[in-house]
């Protein structure tokens, strides 16, 4: 049974128009009555980054900079953050997708100087932060890419494709989570859950195992730390089919941070507000199923004990599941990876664990 | 054991023996040194006669082929006074003969350079000075002169006499010297001397056949010093011992005249006065006679000649307790003695005169600065009478004398009259013309004193333009003479180096020149080679005062100029940011037109 989705792309790109056009009107009206324009620019300092327990992520305070043209030291960021507006306003009007090394290249055609890529991915931040959309609305995508499977239909919005529909299952190597997948509409689907694995070996035996037909489910190979573009699939995934999404990771602190990740967001991108999946459950590998599932371990190192330390004073951190696993980690001092169930047989973990888990996630 | 031998050594021999103190150590530097007294000698000449000086320094290999170090021939022509043709054998063929013994500013002392510069040239090449004087402008004389050294007496080689077509002096030496490695601080010298002395034209002809000319910026000069008594605080025993001998000496000169009021007072004719006449009559009338008669009836009478010879002695000194009289007999040409005799009138005459002036007077008439009531104070001071006789002071009282001098906190400062500062247009306009920079400022202190000598400090700071140093160059002055060597050790350097330029907004390597000129009648230089001043606290302190004057002013000129370049750069960028702003916008908003932005461009560039 399919479920028809409401067209979330073409909206979230008009909101990106509307927003650019209002900042470029006002400057223009700035410069006429021969004001030097400015940005408000949210600060991003650590200092003005909460924790907003509403939204169940992270946030920008209330402090901002003012980024002023008639500044000579902040005029040269201003007329970049300026072309980059431009830039991406001419790249969503035309439909267009870029990277962050494009947008790089891009600037010397226009007399745009930047000292380096560092210094306009910068500014791409800073225009998200001016106008709280992530840059794949903007159509500027990173380079990394992450997968996805399952019988989910899409129809595309990119030129040349606009109309065309194709199902995620045909391809049983997966689809990559680009631009053109992340811009189409989400047509439909049979599946009643997300599966979200860290890494490409366990997607892969997922789908030849057919875990996609027995749980109802898509797949989704996060290629461990999920990219923002995969962050916003497995949002719009929930928010747009309803479906609920599981986390299986490593076991061990980075993997339970990466699910934390997906579902309250990171404090880099605490400016954004449409990259998290509060919804989101992590089901495992969690510390405590080390002994419940008897799985071989392996010692754990100075840099994860202390990334323990540092994660505990993540206010996330503080209650529930996420402050238990930590505690049993830093007691044990041992991890494990999700291809441990393989001593018990390659299908263990299908046959077994996932079972379990899902039963698991439905009671929590 | 032989017996030692004591040689009295002459004055030439002495500097013979050591020519290193005065700058002749080597080659190099006594070829320096060289170009130096000449042209000092030149420029010193023409100042005090108030003539707009012009010296042509030339200076050629005797044989070009030759290497360093190598003979040389040094002339320096200038347009000055010239030297009276009696008078040049003394002055080029003697050591310590000279016109500068007055108090009073000027480049050398003494002339003693000069001669010092002949003597070296004459040791080592064994060639005359050529010489070629005209003080008219109608007739000069040319020698040729060697100078003996041992008898300090000079050698005339050739003298002739021809039609001159300008006054002035040309002195020409053979000396040997090494220009490869002199002709930098040569060149500089000739650059910098000109700068301190815009008044003059200075062109220097080098051995390569280079000409550095350096025409005057002025046409008028500034006024010549005057000579003037000496300072109380300037002055030490021997200069007291001297001084009391000068005035004894101007008691018994006799003036002209003299000797015809005598012979009429005597009641003789002409013809009949000779010694043994005017013994007699002077014995007989002495109590009739005025006391204008007195001195050279007594003189006469002493020394056994006739009035009519009294112009030609010069009495140096009457030993009342020897009783005896010395003096030069120039008919004779010889120094004598002659015997005092206490039976005859005139002895208490003359035992009156050997007592000399009251101090009072003595001191008022022979120091600047010391009035009657002053004399009288200081006298108590040191616990002298004002009317105790100078001639009678014995050596514990001169000494006495001399320290209260020194001690006495009541003097006025030393008169700055007898200095020649450059002056601040003058100054402002030599370094105008030299380094064209964007910002000059001049300063010149009042006339301040150390140790009884006055001396003012006049300095100048330029910046930017023509200057391309990166940091501070420092050009130093003394006399108006630049001063070259041994830099680092010298007051004006320590004062520079002092100061924390950041406060006066001059940072990093800027281009700044700063030009000092002490003027004082004596100099402390911190040796003999007067390269360096030592850094008496009177003369740091002025130096530091103007400095610091002279920075606030560049200070302000900077932040000037730093904020006309702010503004500059800041138009700059708004020309080059905001209309690509303004494209983006345009395109961003919707428009086709772009919005009004020139006339702000046009109000930030000009508000800066």
């Amino acid at each position: 049974m399919a479920k028809k989705a409401k067209s979330r792309a073409s909206k979230t790109q008009k909101d990106v128009l509307d927003l650019l056009r209002k900042h470029g009107s006002r400057i223009y009206d700035d410069l006429d009555h021969g004001r030097f324009p400015n940005f408000e620019i949210p600060s991003r300092s650590v200092g003005n980054i909460v924790y907003d327990t509403k939204l169940r992520q992270y946030v920008l305070g209330k402090s901002a900079a003012l980024r002023s043209s008639k500044n000579t030291s902040q005029l040269r960021s201003f007329t970049q953050l300026m072309w980059l507006a431009f830039f991406a306003n001419r790249l969503t009007q035309e439909k267009k997708s870029s990277t962050l090394r494009d947008v790089y290249y891009s600037s010397q055609a226009f007399a745009i100087d930047f000292d380096d890529q560092s210094e306009s991915d910068n500014i791409i931040v800073d225009l998200e932060a001016v106008l709280a959309k992530p840059r794949e609305a903007m159509h500027i995508f990173p380079e990394e890419r992450s997968s996805v499977f399952g019988d989910l239909d899409i129809e595309y919005t990119v030129p040349g494709y606009e109309g065309k529909r194709m199902n995620l299952s045909n391809h049983p190597d997966g689809y990559a989570i680009g631009p053109s997948l992340t811009s189409a509409e989400l047509v439909g689907t049979s599946a009643e859950l997300v599966i979200a694995v860290e890494k490409g070996g366990l997607f892969t035996r997922f789908v030849e195992e057919q875990v996609d037909k027995k749980f109802k489910s898509i797949i989704v190979d996060t290629g461990g730390q999920a990219p923002r573009s995969t962050r916003t699939l497995l949002k719009r995934l929930h928010d747009e089919l309803s479906l609920p999404v599981i986390i299986l990771t490593d076991g061990d602190v980075y993997g339970e941070h990466i699910a934390m990740v997906i579902k309250s967001g990171s404090a880099n991108a605490a400016h954004l507000r449409e990259l998290t999946v509060p919804d989101a459950k992590w089901v495992g590998v969690w510390a405590s199923d080390i002994e419940r599932y008897d799985l071989p371990t392996i010692p754990m190192t100075d840099s994860d004990i202390k990334r323990c330390h540092d994660l505990q004073k993540d206010p996330r951190y503080s209650h529930g599941i996420w402050k238990k696993e930590l505690e049993v980690f830093l007691k044990i001092k041992r991890k494990a990876e999700l291809e441990a169930f393989s001593k018990y047989g390659l299908t263990n973990i299908t046959d077994r664990y996932l079972p379990q888990k899902i039963e698991l996630a439905r009671s929590l | 054991m032989a017996a030692e031998r004591f040689n009295q050594i002459s004055p030439s021999e002495f500097f013979y023996r050591n020519r290193d103190l005065a700058g002749f150590s080597n080659p190099t530097r006594s070829l320096y040194t060289a170009v130096r007294e000449f042209v000092e000698n030149s420029l010193d000449a023409c100042d005090q006669r108030g003539i707009l000086p012009s010296v042509r320094l030339v200076i050629r290999a005797e044989d070009p082929e030759a290497r360093d170090p190598r003979t040389y021939v040094l002339t320096v022509h200038d347009n000055g006074p010239g030297v009276a043709v009696e008078h040049v054998p003394l002055a080029f063929g003697t050591v310590l003969y000279g016109s500068k013994f007055g108090l009073k500013q000027a480049r050398g002392m003494f002339g003693l350079g000069a001669t010092m510069a002949i003597l070296y040239g004459q040791i080592t090449t064994n060639k005359p000075v050529h010489v070629s004087s005209s003080t008219d402008g109608k007739t000069k004389d040319t020698f040729e002169i060697l100078l003996d050294i041992q008898k300090n007496k000079p050698v005339i080689l050739k003298h002739a006499t021809s039609k001159a077509r300008q006054r002035g002096l040309s002195v020409s030496i053979t000396l040997e010297g090494d220009y490869s490695k002199a002709g930098s601080k040569i060149r500089d010298y000739v650059y910098q001397t000109s700068l301190i002395t815009p008044y003059a034209t200075i062109s220097f002809e080098d051995p390569k056949g280079e000409t550095f000319r350096y025409d005057r910026i002025l046409k008028s000069m500034p006024p010549p010093p005057t000579v003037i008594n000496p300072h109380p605080h300037g002055v030490d025993v021997e200069t007291i011992r001297r001084m009391i001998l000068e005035s004894r000496r101007d008691l018994v000169s006799t003036g002209n005249g003299a000797a015809d009021r005598l012979v009429r007072a005597l009641g003789l004719k002409n013809g009949d006065a000779g010694y043994d006449v005017v013994a007699r009559r002077v014995a007989q009338r002495w109590k009739r006679l005025s006391p204008a008669a007195r001195l050279p009836a007594a003189l006469a009478t002493a020394l056994k000649c006739s009035p009519r010879d009294l112009p030609e002695m010069t009495i140096h000194d009457i030993d009342v307790a020897d009783d005896t009289i010395t003096y030069h007999d120039g008919i004779a040409g010889a120094a004598k003695t002659a015997q005092l005799d206490r039976r005859q009138p005139y002895y208490s005459y003359l035992e009156e005169v050997a007592a000399g002036e009251p101090l009072q007077s003595f001191l008022t008439a022979r120091f600047q600065r010391v009035g009657p009531r002053t004399a009288e104070r200081f006298a108590k001071f040191a616990a002298f009478k004002p009317e105790r006789r100078i001639g009678t002071l014995d050596n514990r009282e001169l000494v006495r004398l001399s320290d209260s001098l020194q001690a006495y906190g009541e003097f006025l400062s030393p008169d700055p009259s007898c200095l020649a500062p450059l002056g601040q247009e003058p100054l402002r306009r030599g370094m105008a013309k030299f380094f064209e920079p964007d910002f000059l400022s001049v300063v010149m202190r009042s006339a301040s004193a150390y140790s009884g000598f006055p001396f003012v400090v006049e300095m100048g700071i330029a910046y930017g333009g023509g200057i391309q140093t990166r940091g501070i160059k420092a050009y130093r002055f003394a006399n108006r003479i630049p001063l070259l060597y041994d830099e680092g050790s010298d007051v004006v350097l320590k004062v520079i180096n002092d100061m924390d330029w950041n406060r006066y907004k001059v940072k990093g390597e800027a281009p700044l020149v700063i030009a000092t000129h002490i003027c004082s009648t004596r100099i402390p230089y911190k040796t003999v080679g007067k390269e360096n001043v030592a850094d008496r606290p009177e003369i740091e302190r002025e130096l530091r005062l103007g400095l610091q004057f002279l920075a606030r002013k560049l200070s302000s000129y900077m932040s000037r100029r730093g904020k006309a370049e702010a503004a500059k750069k800041r138009a700059n960028l708004y020309a080059k940011y905001i209309p690509l702003v303004s494209q983006f916008c345009t395109e961003l908003a919707g428009r086709k037109a772009e919005p009004k932005y020139a006339a702000m461009l046009k109000l930030e560039g000009r508000d800066g």
